[in-house]
């Protein structure tokens, strides 16, 4: 609770350091601040407190991925610290992005429908006007705008699926309705379910679950570089935390409803991302594609609806998001220095700068999933909680959809080493720069290594 | 110290690490101090380890250290842990006592080759798997070791990988011993699946409820001795060994002389109790070992090259070894891998010392007369030939005439031919000796100039083995000296049980007597022949243009197995896989696997189309999606 206090404030301070002209200094309070968000946030480990009449339930769940959300956050700004230099509405940027973060610690804290769609809301607001903050680049406009007008739909969905609940059950709160469910199995009317199943739509559409991914690709494309990465870590992180939160309390019991929906969604989601992956030139692209397959597997985790589900998850989101951060990195970098974001810009990056090309390679195998990258346990544990649960059909989807990933993440590897480009003088990378891939390196291989007491956390 | 025990493979692991990584940008004198320091510390450790157990009681003489699990499958486990008893402190003190003489001498002999610092980290890497194969506690860690000494062996063999035939040996050495590893790993299977476990402690443990001679455990026997056949070089796979002196000397001497290859000894050691239960296997093992020692003790009396008459008189040695665990005698097999490991790494770094003088130049032929130029090379070459010959009171002596006593009490053909195998050691050793250092230089005038005894990293190693080619047999008396057998008494503990099982069965003093007289006085006439050849009437091997007699072209031929091997195995396996590839691989697999390939891209490339940008048809498949889904829940 403190850390989304902090958080707002952080927010709050940015739009004040406009005005009193302080806004050089920002950077680093900004910094601070999250680091702040991650220990004020661990402070309240197995405690499960309960804020605001319910609205709010810290339970480690909770805590764990606000940690996540934050540390994920810290790595985002460093890695974009060149697009704040560039930026003249600075201080607008860092405000839409730390709301956007207390969007996200909503989302994943949240005991109450309402502060559910409250969390995507001022999360999805944010982001909305990111995409388009390239205002003179008609790709970012068009971005913005696509986002915009879907996500109204998907909004409205989710919206209307919270009515039809609350029309029966008479509440908003998660642990009411769970209740309700147990306490009248058998005459529950229809209206609820089709409620759960506009609510599953709606979530569906934030992790780009196909079919309801279609906003993805573009949006991906069309945004300025480091608010992709934005969305295909910390919204993806936040918006399968919020799914899976609510799944997990609400409707684990009345999994014959939605069940087969997600399982074909899930198999859906592995075959589009992935397959239409191996087609792409365009390295943002690709990872735009690669996001909605990782979304693919995420799904395994709800469908398994067991114990091991969270820790899975978490592990999951932790894996692929830092391996993401790697890669955007990267691509940023390649990009500001050939201004090209097809893959023919990686051609020799082996020798004009290895320490990059070994940085790509490793976020490569990571999301690939090769031992003894974290990408490896985390699908390991998920493939392992789904098998628990005796899903082995949508296991054996998700393996053969990750041996067509191997295929175009290995695409930038074999450029990097294997083919020389036109432009061979050695690519400069600057210190933060450097700072923020040794760390995600060490995460990448130590998350492999100590992935035990990853797990064990929830 | 004993709780130390992690340290000794630690060490070394360590300096492979730092040679690994680091090892490219250091002077050969810091890698050359790493290297051999890691090895020195092991070593010191070992000792301390073997003092310790020399002054513990019976019960505290075997001791287990487990680090933490390995895998964890159902009801297959596998700890990383360590087994500290008489015979594995036996082992690691060889092990890192001559690995660091070794590494010692490696400074000297290869000081001026530009792979020095890379040599060093494969050495090191090869004493930790060897360190790993005799301290594992399971059947599973002694095959990690296992397989990484033959990873060693390859690197070591094919070292100077510029040259083809290097490579080829290299690899003849790796695929032979595969054959034999399948035989091993076989039996590590059919171990889990009778006993349930593959720790030593719980197997053999229950191996004591079987009755002698039950199939199974001949079964597992035989393939675990298919496995020491591959690392040990017996007949019928033991080609590689003499390939193998492609590699530089000091590899001959520690991998391929006095560590890896009594590896199989060790094994058959380690689980004697199987081997005991199994009368069959032991008669098997005992027979192949005879076979292996009479018949490279021929190939030794006509080869001319130094390092291969080293060659086969190891795979002669080993198949001695061999022939005293077949007897059941094996603290004899124990004690003559100990004096085999002093003597013949004295004999190859003593070759090393040769080679080097000679300026690489391997022939006998072209040698001869090297007394004054080498001396202590000349000295310590005379002791390690007298040990290998059987000259009392040197080790060999003590541990041949051991073997020998057992085979007598078990048959007396085979000891027969044990004797006979000994005059041949004896003569191709001494033939070895005379033609290299006695009589008149053969060589170039370029080489007689560059004569020059080793520096003392060289020599230092040669004088230290060669005192322990000295003594070392005194470890072992004969019950005829009425002295302790002290061996046998530090070993009792491993081969307690097999004892028990055993036919007491005791020499009289007097036959005891008459067979140790038999040995030295045919070695002493056989000796008196070879110098009365190659000193006196100067005889030189025939150069290798003339044509010889049938029987010794088969022998210097070594009677063609080589060639028969090609033409039985190679060739049609060549033939077979040729004909794989060409129609099974190319047009079936290959088939399927870029079908499968083109497949998904075609897939890819289509859907990509569905990403038409137009917003209407996205939020149109989005509505058809979710009237899709209510439908499904409806009609459910």
């Amino acid at each position: 609770m403190k850390s989304l206090i902090l958080l707002s404030g952080l927010g709050v301070l940015t739009l004040l350091s406009e005005i009193f002209n302080f806004k050089r200094k920002i950077f680093p309070v900004v910094l601070l601040g999250l680091l702040g968000t991650i220990v004020l946030s661990a402070m309240y480990w197995n405690t499960n407190k309960h804020y605001f009449n319910d609205m709010m339930f810290f339970d480690n769940y909770a805590v764990a991925f606000t940690c996540l959300i934050s540390f994920i956050a810290f790595a985002w700004f460093l890695l974009s610290q060149n697009y704040f230099n560039e930026e003249t509405n600075l201080t607008d940027h860092f405000a839409l992005i730390l709301f956007a973060l207390v969007g996200a610690v909503i989302m994943v804290s949240y005991q109450n429908m309402s502060m559910l769609f409250l969390g995507i809301e001022t999360l999805s607001l944010s982001l909305y006007v990111l995409a388009g903050s390239r205002k003179n680049d008609l790709h970012s406009n068009e971005a913005a705008l696509k986002y915009f007008l879907m996500g109204a739909f998907a909004t409205g969905f989710l919206l209307f699926g919270i009515a039809l609940i609350y029309g029966v059950t008479g509440s908003f709160n998660l642990q009411t309705i769970a209740n309700y469910i147990t306490l009248n199995s058998g005459n529950i009317p229809a209206l609820f379910y089709t409620g759960v199943l506009l609510m599953m739509v709606g979530m569906a559409f934030k992790i780009s679950a196909a079919p309801f991914h279609f906003w993805a690709p573009d949006v991906y494309q069309g945004s300025p570089l480091v608010i992709t990465a934005f969305m295909a870590t910390i919204v993806k992180t936040a918006a399968f935390a919020a799914f899976f939160r609510l799944f997990f309390t609400c409707f684990s019991t009345i999994e014959s409803v939605w069940g087969n929906i997600i399982f074909v969604m899930a198999i859906l989601t592995l075959a589009v991302g992935n397959i239409t992956a191996t087609y792409q030139e365009s390295v943002k692209r690709m990872l735009a594609y690669s996001s909605i397959a990782h979304a693919g597997y995420m799904l395994l985790a709800i469908l398994a609806m067991n114990k091991f589900s969270a820790g899975s998850i978490l592990f999951y989101t932790a894996a692929y998001s830092v391996a993401s951060i790697t890669a955007f990195t990267v691509l940023s970098i390649i990009i500001n220095k050939s201004n090209n974001e097809a893959i023919d810009a990686f051609n020799g990056l082996g020798k004009r700068n290895p320490f990059l090309a070994f940085a790509m390679t490793v976020a490569m195998l990571s999301l690939a999933g090769i031992p003894p990258m974290a990408g490896f346990f985390g699908k390991y544990y998920l493939f392992n909680a789904a098998l628990q649960s005796g899903q082995t059909t949508i296991v054996l989807v998700a393996v053969l959809a990750s041996l067509v990933g191997v295929y175009y993440y290995f695409k930038a590897i074999i450029a990097m080493y294997f083919k020389s480009g036109s432009d061979s003088s050695p690519v400069e990378v600057s210190f933060i720069h450097k700072l923020l891939l040794v760390l995600t390196l060490v995460l990448i291989f130590a998350m492999g290594l100590m992935s035990d007491f990853v797990i064990r956390l929830l | 110290m004993i709780k130390l025990v992690a340290l000794v493979p630690l060490f070394p692991i360590i300096g492979f690490l730092l040679l690994g990584l680091f090892g490219k940008k250091w002077s050969k004198s810091l890698a050359s101090i790493v290297g051999s320091g890691a090895i020195f510390a092991s070593f010191v450790v070992a000792v301390g380890i073997f003092i310790e157990l020399l002054g513990a009681d019976a019960a505290h003489k075997t001791a287990t250290f487990s680090l933490f699990e390995w895998i964890d499958a159902g009801k297959f486990s596998v700890a990383i842990s360590f087994l500290i008893d008489p015979l594995s402190s036996l082992f690691i003190l060889i092990i890192t006592g001559i690995g660091f003489l070794i590494h010692l001498y490696s400074a000297g002999y290869m000081h001026d080759d530009e792979g020095h610092n890379k040599f060093f980290s494969y050495l090191n890497l090869f004493i930790f798997f060897m360190l790993l194969l005799v301290l594992g506690s399971n059947y599973v860690m002694m095959f990690v070791g296992w397989e990484g000494v033959g990873l060693c062996s390859y690197l070591l063999i094919g070292f100077w990988f510029k040259n083809t035939n290097y490579n080829n040996a290299a690899k003849k050495a790796f695929v032979m011993n595969r054959i034999g590893d399948l035989g091993f790993l076989l039996g590590i299977v059919l171990i889990f699946i009778t006993f349930g476990s593959v720790d030593y402690a719980t197997v053999f443990e229950q191996a004591t409820h079987f009755t002698s001679g039950e199939t199974v455990i001949t079964t597992i026997t035989i393939l675990l001795f298919i496995g020491a056949m591959g690392k040990s070089a017996q007949l019928p796979l033991f080609t590689w060994l003499p390939d193998a002196m492609a590699g530089p000397t000091p590899v001959s001497a520690l991998i391929h002389a006095a560590t890896m290859v009594t590896a199989g000894i060790y094994m058959i050691a380690r689980s004697n109790i199987l081997f005991t239960l199994a009368p069959v296997t032991l008669e098997i093992v005992a027979i192949t070992g005879l076979a292996t020692a009479l018949f490279a003790a021929t190939i030794g009396l006509a080869q001319n090259d130094i390092k291969k008459v080293l060659a086969y008189s190891t795979v002669s040695q080993l198949g001695l070894m061999f022939l005293a665990l077949g007897v059941g005698a094996y603290t004899s097999g124990v004690f003559h891998v100990m004096t085999h490991a002093f003597f013949k790494a004295l004999l190859f770094l003593g070759a090393g010392s040769v080679i080097h003088a000679m300026s690489g130049e391997q022939d006998i032929r072209f040698m001869g007369g090297l007394k004054k130029h080498l001396p202590i090379t000349f000295l310590t070459f005379l002791i390690g030939t007298m040990a290998i010959a059987g000259v009392p009171p040197f080790a060999g002596f003590f541990s041949k005439d051991e073997i020998l006593a057992h085979v007598f009490e078990h048959n007396k053909i085979m000891w027969l031919l044990g004797i006979l195998t000994s005059m041949m050691t004896a003569f191709y050793m001494f033939r070895l000796f005379f033609l290299v250092f006695s009589g008149q230089f053969r060589g170039t005038k370029e080489q007689a100039h560059h004569l020059h005894e080793s520096p003392k990293s060289m020599t230092i190693p040669l004088i230290v083995l060669a005192v322990l080619s000295v003594l070392g047999g005194f470890l072992g008396l004969p019950e005829t000296f009425h002295a302790k057998h002290l061996l046998e008494g530090f070993l009792e503990p491993v081969f307690e049980a097999s004892e028990v099982r055993m036919l007491p069965n005791h020499l009289t003093h007097l036959t005891e007597w008459a067979l140790m007289g038999v040995a030295v006085i045919t070695m002493i006439i056989v000796v008196l022949v070879a110098r009365s050849k190659y000193v006196k009437n100067n005889e030189v091997p025939v150069p290798e243009s003339t044509t010889l007699k049938p029987a010794h072209k088969l022998v210097y031929n070594k009677y063609f197995v080589d060639e028969f091997y090609n033409a039985i195995f190679v060739k049609p396996i060549n033939w077979l896989s040729q004909k794989f590839h060409s129609i099974f691989e190319l047009q079936f697999i290959d088939g399927i696997v870029n079908g499968m390939g083109s497949l998904v891209v075609w897939t890819g490339r289509n859907l990509r189309y569905a990403q038409t940008g137009n917003v209407g048809f996205y939020i149109f498949a989005m509505v058809l999606s979710v009237v899709l889904i209510l439908l499904v829940n409806y009609l459910r």
